[in-house]
């Protein structure tokens, strides 16, 4: 069993054709600071380590740094991490685009004993923690049963647009699940998330995902 | 190789087999003798008769072929006497000893496994109640009565509760074709029955009451491949997702969520009660698919209709506009300040001519693909003749109809030419609009796996 980093796990997303936001991992403020002026400031800055997944409890992650502050923030997260988590192997800081506005969604995998992998589908915040709103499909499924398990959930008029909102590209989203259920096809994944995935009308995008592989 | 040789042998040994019929070899003896019609022979060294028939000490001991055998040994017994079965050539395993996976003996269990293998056998169990196939009038069951002959089979995993509820079905004359109770699934699992009902010309419905499912996708592809409509109680622990929880999806997707998912993905119809499952399958047992999901509902009183129709927006189902042909047959036949649109409610008025005259309007109405027909008994009314004319209609109809005869005492009549009619009926609207939605639902299933053309 092996977990996988948030850069690695959007590596896989990205092999298998879905967006991902640009990141690098830096392991010094200077690098830190050419690719963040690559990629356009403000960027987001988290941790990486594979000992460490869950990235903002231990105050591994900034949002919105500015060009003046990515040097400064590197090395604050840096010895924030030594203190807070002193045996983490750390590979760096992750300098990423920041998300777009858009809907949050959470698209995930899970392997069963009986049924083997089941893709999960729900709206991200309190539909998914409070309500627990969520579709769920025994892979492998097709863009037709995808479309079915985004009109499934109570909420989904919500990506339709409601209340002056922008509505989600649902076809852009349909190709997500597709694409997680051929991955759960040909990776050997215990569980996955892509949480949050920012869909606005132009499209979607994996802003943050984690990975639990055999 | 098939299951035929256990649920159609031409002869059968009881091992274990006692003239105590409080004991499992006993009791189980005494029901494959009061119902089956070939050879049978008791096993067991200690004796030379049992319940009158000449025992033997071992299934080698016995002079003709035997095709199938029941074990009803301690558990430590078992392997041997498997091991001569395999030998005397019988083909097909009951085995009814507990003591195996299921209290953690799973080594047990793979060696018994290996032995059934090694003679290309087939076993039903361990840990089984044992089988009832009613066409060929085979008990070889824990169950002391034959069921009613019906298109009914039904698959229990194991458990008091599996018992209760084939009781239950034979209580409430619901006919059965087989009564399976599954056990440990060591050789024969759920995979297996599933493909086998599927196949058997005299199962047309099938409930199941699961716990667990092995083979999980292979099942999946067999319920969706048969098309008979499988209806389904799932219990059992329902973990919730891992404990140390890594993901989101890990914390909220419990063998639960997934096994929902799964079946409704192969089209199994899962129910929430025990009441639901009997209630759908008397449904498919005796009426025909819907063409649609459009329903119209005829009562004699408002409030019953009112809740059938919340039930039926419940489920999804809907309340259909009625033609304007209809509307004006409806008007000329019930009183004049009655509701002529659907849900019709006659107003209190009941009488053979209203029901039948009513019924037929709203079966001609193209847009009707089945009708709820609702009879609230009151002290004014008589329960026998609304109920002779859907029982009439019933035979000139192809579009399904449920009945609800509603106020006990004095209802019995009614409900009596109901059934012999071939009519479901129940005791509640909700019932009976949840037993229509499984219908339709089956009916949308088939749609959407492109063999609706063919039903």
């Amino acid at each position: 069993m092996k977990i996988l980093t948030e850069h690695e796990a959007k590596k896989l997303l990205s092999k298998y054709g879905i967006p991902v936001t640009k990141e690098s991992i830096a392991d010094s403020a200077d690098e830190a600071f050419a690719i963040a002026s690559q990629i356009g400031t403000p960027v987001a800055m988290k941790i990486s380590s594979p000992d460490i997944s869950h990235k903002s409890d231990v105050g591994g992650v900034v949002l919105n740094v500015r060009r003046g502050e990515v040097r400064t923030t590197y090395n604050r997260i840096i010895s924030q991490i030594k203190k807070a988590v002193p045996d983490a192997n750390i590979e760096g800081v992750l300098v990423q685009q920041m998300a777009p506005p858009g809907h949050e969604i959470i698209v995930g995998l899970k392997k069963d004993v009986q049924f083997g992998h089941a893709i999960m589908f729900g709206l991200g915040g309190i539909f998914v923690e409070v309500y627990r709103d969520v579709s769920f499909r025994v892979v492998p499924i097709e863009k037709k049963e995808a479309l079915e398990m985004i009109s499934e959930i109570k909420a989904h008029p919500v990506l339709r647009g409601i209340r002056g909102r922008k509505p989600a590209s649902i076809p852009s989203i349909a190709d997500v699940l597709v694409s997680v259920s051929k991955i759960a096809e040909m990776e050997k994944i215990i569980e996955l998330d892509i949480n949050p995935l920012i869909v606005n009308e132009g499209g979607a995008i994996a802003v943050d995902a984690r990975a639990m592989v055999e | 190789m098939g299951l035929s040789s256990i649920f159609e042998p031409e002869s059968i040994a009881v091992v274990g087999a006692s003239n105590n019929v409080n004991k499992w070899g006993g009791r189980i003896l005494k029901n494959i003798l009061s119902s089956f019609n070939g050879t049978v022979y008791p096993v067991n060294p200690n004796e030379e008769n049992i319940l009158g028939v000449p025992s033997y000490p071992s299934v080698l001991n016995i002079p003709g072929e035997v095709e199938m055998a029941v074990i009803a040994l301690p558990a430590q017994a078992v392997l041997p006497v498997a091991e001569e079965c395999g030998k005397k050539g019988v083909k097909g395993l009951i085995v009814v000893s507990a003591g195996f996976s299921e209290t953690g003996n799973e080594e047990r269990e793979k060696d018994l496994l290996l032995i059934v293998e090694k003679y290309g056998m087939r076993m039903i169990g361990p840990n089984t109640l044992g089988i009832v196939n009613e066409p060929v009038s085979l008990n070889a069951s824990i169950i002391d009565r034959l069921p009613s002959k019906g298109p009914l089979s039904f698959i229990t995993q194991s458990g008091t509760l599996g018992l209760a509820l084939a009781e239950w079905t034979i209580d409430m004359g619901l006919g059965l074709c087989k009564i399976i109770s599954t056990g440990n699934k060591a050789n024969i699992d759920d995979v297996d029955i599933i493909e086998f009902l599927g196949n058997d010309p005299s199962t047309s419905v099938i409930a199941m009451y699961a716990e667990g499912i092995k083979r999980g996708k292979a099942f999946m592809d067999a319920a969706i491949r048969i098309k008979k409509p499988i209806i389904a109680i799932k219990t059992g622990v329902s973990k919730r997702g891992s404990e140390a929880v890594f993901s989101h999806t890990g914390s909220i997707a419990g063998s639960d969520e997934i096994f929902s998912a799964a079946f409704k993905q192969a089209g199994i119809l899962r129910v929430e009660s025990i009441e639901d499952v009997f209630d759908a399958a008397l449904a498919f047992s005796c009426q025909p698919l819907p063409k649609g999901n459009n329903v119209a509902i005829l009562s004699n009183g408002g409030g019953a209709a009112i809740v059938a129709t919340d039930e039926c927006e419940k489920h999804g189902i809907n309340i259909v506009d009625l033609t304007e042909d209809t509307r004006e047959k409806i008007k000329n036949i019930v009183p004049e300040y009655a509701s002529i649109s659907n849900p019709v409610d006659t107003a209190a008025a009941v009488s053979y001519k209203i029901y039948r005259e009513a019924i037929e309007a709203l079966l001609h109405d193209p847009n009707v693909d089945a009708l709820i027909v609702i009879y609230v008994h009151t002290l004014m009314s008589n329960a026998r003749p609304p109920a002779a004319a859907v029982a009439e209609m019933k035979k000139e109809t192809q579009k399904p109809i449920i009945t609800c005869w509603l106020g006990g005492v004095g209802t019995e009549e009614g409900i009596e030419i109901l059934k012999i009619g071939g009519l479901p009926n129940y005791s509640v609207p909700e019932r009976a609009v949840r037993a229509l939605a499984a219908l339709i639902r089956h009916r949308e299933f088939l749609k959407k796996v492109k063999i609706g053309g063919e039903v």
